[in-house]
């Protein structure tokens, strides 16, 4: 797996939301957020552009490859 | 599938398995068992009493394939949504059914006392023993992660499973039990049933253990 860093976590807290909030809107479950946010999963691109949907932000600010 | 058209099909399989009993009863009871009983169709004569049987069969028949193909096209039906389903509600002590494979010893009498090697087919049972780690898993939304741990663990699975069957053809191909069959077909029979079982248990344990990062 590549590695990489994630920056999830910041811009979900600036936008107010919980994992289990954000997990929902994007139909996943707390714990692939959570995994997300530690860089544990690679997520597939649908998802990551959900993700980038729901907290305003561009997909490379959130996942910042090596 | 809605849980309206759920209890249609559950009614409509009692109503055939009903028909179905029905009709062994009555063939065992008045039709000296044809139709339920093996018997020659080479001199197969037809009779009005064979009616009840000749019409049960089919339509069981017919609701097998006619479920088959309804679970198919609902299982489709929700993967083009593109929506994550859950997975089914287990009851962990289900894994208890995995002592059935205990039934394989059986196979070492039956053989000694009738030349029977069937029974050796029952470690296949020992599989069972992933309705534990399913169960513990029941009603978990199968997102994205889910399903690529699910695909991790069935590859690790199946690999292991056909290294083993790899390895039981090595040996018997390089001559084990070369000498007496018998003993070649019980050691397969054995062997794969095992085989099968490991595969179809850690499938089952290693996505739990995927799941829960252990």
């Amino acid at each position: 797996m590549p590695e990489f860093t994630c920056q999830l976590k910041q811009y979900r807290v600036a936008k107010g939301l919980t994992q289990e909030q954000l997990a929902e809107l994007v139909h996943v479950r707390r714990e692939t957020i959570m995994r997300l946010e530690k860089a544990q999963y690679n997520p597939s691109l649908k998802l990551a552009i959900d993700i980038s949907r729901v907290v305003d932000q561009p997909i490379e600010k959130l996942f910042i490859f090596d | 599938m809605n849980r309206k058209s759920m209890t249609r099909w559950l009614i409509a399989g009692g109503l055939v398995l009903a028909v179905m009993l029905a009709s062994c009863a009555y063939s065992v009871l008045y039709n000296e068992s044809r139709w339920v009983a093996p018997m020659d169709l080479s001199t197969y004569q037809f009779r009005i009493q064979d009616l009840p049987m000749l019409i049960a069969v089919p339509l069981f028949a017919v609701y097998i394939l006619a479920l088959g193909f309804r679970l198919f096209q609902a299982a489709r039906r929700q993967r083009l949504q593109g929506q994550p389903g859950y997975t089914r509600h287990l009851d962990p002590r289900m894994g208890l059914f995995g002592l059935f494979g205990f039934l394989g010893f059986l196979g070492f009498w039956t053989y000694t006392t009738q030349r029977v090697i069937f029974p050796f087919f029952f470690f296949i049972f020992f599989g069972f023993f992933g309705f534990y780690y399913e169960g513990k898993l029941s009603d978990t939304l199968a997102d994205e992660m889910f399903e690529e741990h699910r695909l991790k663990a069935q590859l690790k699975a199946y690999k292991i499973g056909m290294s083993l069957i790899f390895l039981m053809l090595w040996l018997v191909g390089f001559g084990l039990f070369s000498q007496q069959l018998d003993y070649v077909a019980i050691y397969l029979t054995i062997g794969i049933s095992l085989a099968y079982a490991v595969t179809v248990f850690m499938s089952e344990y290693l996505l739990y253990r995927y799941e829960r990062q252990e």
